[in-house]
């Protein structure tokens, strides 16, 4: 039978198939259904040093083929996610990636320093699209130079491999992917939510402003991981629209190591362990031992 | 829980802009606490997102829901068809909670009345409801409910109270002094802010259903949330710490 175990930062994942950062809660909230040691790892929601309490309604809007969401990141704060949370992974003996976002350098930089190396901890995940505070809002993540600072010094108060996870809101993303990679990065997640809007026809306003998602942001996503993974020598993480098997092949052959599931987990809840077992019977099908033999295998 | 592929059976116009949805479900769906809801795909590919409906009746795979046309979603079911699929994902949320001692008073309000029927159905003779309508035609929608006490309230006045329901839960409220009443509300966000003011002198413990956008119905991605009194941690999830919270716990 042909193997989805991956290596990724010097860990071995069963499989290369994850969550994206928020949109599988806290990760308990799935037991009812399958649980989380199903997957390679699990990604946390996005985490700060403090608290937070999010946006107002409305946070989410259907769009053709894909969602909007506002939710503000709307989170414990790191300190309660280890206390309360950790537990039910050590328990699972589920690796996770912890997603952790900031307002300034000097949250990133926290945040990453607070979170001491694990067996469990397979990576910390920097979310690159908030907005810098101190800079006029202008998010992270759209500067090379931005980037590569940012990177940097939060490279330097951690052990644990680094990824950043990059907005698709610039002009040459494969030059962001550069410019993460020489700060420091082990690792890049492609590609986060693209800014949108919606307009209610009957109220003739704008409800809501937020990151788009679904199937709607999966050829940006296929884009931007077939471009980085050529620029780079650090392993990819594809997410953007994957909805099921196919999707998620395309990911790989494009030069993702591993993928991440996020709208289309409200779609179908089981979307996860179908992908699963999805690769595992294309794996055999298509005589192929092992799935890192189709990473990257549309490179020339 | 469980992800239960079903087919439409029945989906009709009960009155007005009431429609019932009825799904045979390939497995039962299980014990249900009033107050609960289920996510449905709706079968029509322009709608991404499942839909939330609190359910209205649950019987062995017999599985129905009421409805009305609201927006694009809603819309897509209206035209849904007879054996069109429809996966059904439930019971999800927490339920309203009955007290035995108390006396139960029920507050619904237009398609809010979808939110109590199983509740009405458990309470039996024992419960009250007050139903409040725009129309006289639209009471049709109680007309096969068997045991509580019912009153109703219209307002264009063609029948019962002419007014809005928590008007007519006023004018009553008075006759359940010492009998320790307690309120189930469900129904617009106008309505749960007139019985907050109504009963907030007294204090009468109230739980109200509370409606929200929702994506995944699980808990999963925190768009549903309501705002909650809870200094610490106000945005609570209407599909996973709700959709019934205590009125006085809501920051209206």
């Amino acid at each position: 039978m042909g193997s989805l175990a991956v290596e990724l930062f010097g860990k071995r994942l069963k499989n290369p198939v994850m969550n994206a950062s928020g949109t599988l809660g806290y990760g308990v909230e799935i037991e009812p259904l399958w649980g989380v040691e199903t997957m390679g790892a699990y990604v946390t929601k996005g985490l700060s040093i403090k608290p937070h309490h999010g946006n107002p309604t409305p946070r989410v809007w259907e769009e053709r083929y894909g969602m909007i969401n506002s939710i503000g990141l709307q989170n414990v704060g790191i300190e309660r996610f280890f206390s309360h949370y950790f537990p039910f992974f050590e328990e699972k003996k589920c690796p996770i990636i912890v997603n952790f976002f900031g307002f300034s350098e000097e949250e990133y930089v926290s945040c990453a320093a607070g979170i001491r190396p694990h067996d469990l901890i397979v990576a910390l995940e920097m979310n690159l699209s908030c907005p810098n505070i101190k800079k006029g809002g202008i998010s992270f993540g759209k500067e090379a130079s931005a980037v590569h600072a940012i990177v940097r010094s939060v490279r330097e108060v951690t052990r644990i491999p680094l990824i950043a996870k990059l907005t698709p809101e610039v002009k040459n993303i494969a030059e962001i992917a550069r410019a993460a990679y020489e700060g420091g990065a082990d690792g890049l997640t492609l590609i986060n939510t693209m800014p949108a809007a919606v307009v209610d026809i009957g109220r003739r306003k704008v409800p809501l402003k937020g990151g788009l998602s679904g199937p709607i942001l999966k050829p940006v996503a296929v884009r931007a991981v077939h471009e980085c993974s050529i620029e780079v020598p650090i392993p990819v993480i594809g997410a953007g629209g994957i909805m099921d098997t196919q999707d998620a092949l395309a990911f790989f052959m494009a030069g993702a190591r591993a993928i991440q599931i996020g709208t289309a987990t409200f779609v179908d809840p089981f979307t996860m362990p179908k992908i699963i077992t999805g690769l595992e019977s294309w794996l055999d099908d298509n005589g192929c031992a092992d799935i890192s033999a189709i990473v990257g295998i549309t490179h020339e | 829980m469980d992800d239960i592929p079903g087919k439409i059976i029945g989906n009709t116009t009960v009155a007005g802009g009431f429609r019932r949805l009825i799904v045979r479900l390939e497995r039962p769906l299980g014990r249900v606490t009033p107050g609960q809801f289920i996510m449905l795909k709706i079968p029509e590919r322009e709608v991404f997102l499942r839909r939330p409906f609190s359910i209205y009746d649950s019987r062995g795979k017999t599985l129905t829901v009421m409805y009305r046309v609201v927006g694009k979603g809603t819309d897509a079911l209206a035209s849904a068809a007879d054996k069109a699929s429809a996966m059904v994902l439930g019971p999800l949320g927490r339920g309203f909670t009955v007290n035995k001692k108390n006396t139960c008073l029920v507050v619904a309000g237009g398609i809010g009345f979808a939110g109590v029927r199983m509740l009405l159905k458990r309470l039996g003779e024992s419960g009250t409801l007050f139903l409040g309508v725009t129309t006289g035609d639209e009471l049709k929608i109680a007309e096969d409910l068997e045991g509580p006490r019912l009153l109703t309230a219209t307002l264009d006045g063609s029948r019962g109270y002419a007014g809005d329901v928590v008007s007519l839960l006023h004018r009553h409220l008075d006759e359940y002094r010492g009998k320790s009443p307690e309120v189930f509300a469900c129904g617009p966000s106008g309505m749960v802010k007139s019985l907050r003011k109504l009963l907030e002198p007294s204090g009468i413990p109230c739980q109200v259903s509370v409606e929200e956008r929702m994506a995944c119905g699980m808990g999963l991605c925190f768009g549903c949330v309501v705002a909650t009194k809870d200094e610490t941690n106000p945005y609570k999830r209407v599909c996973k710490e709700g959709p019934v919270f205590s009125l006085w716990d809501l920051s209206l």
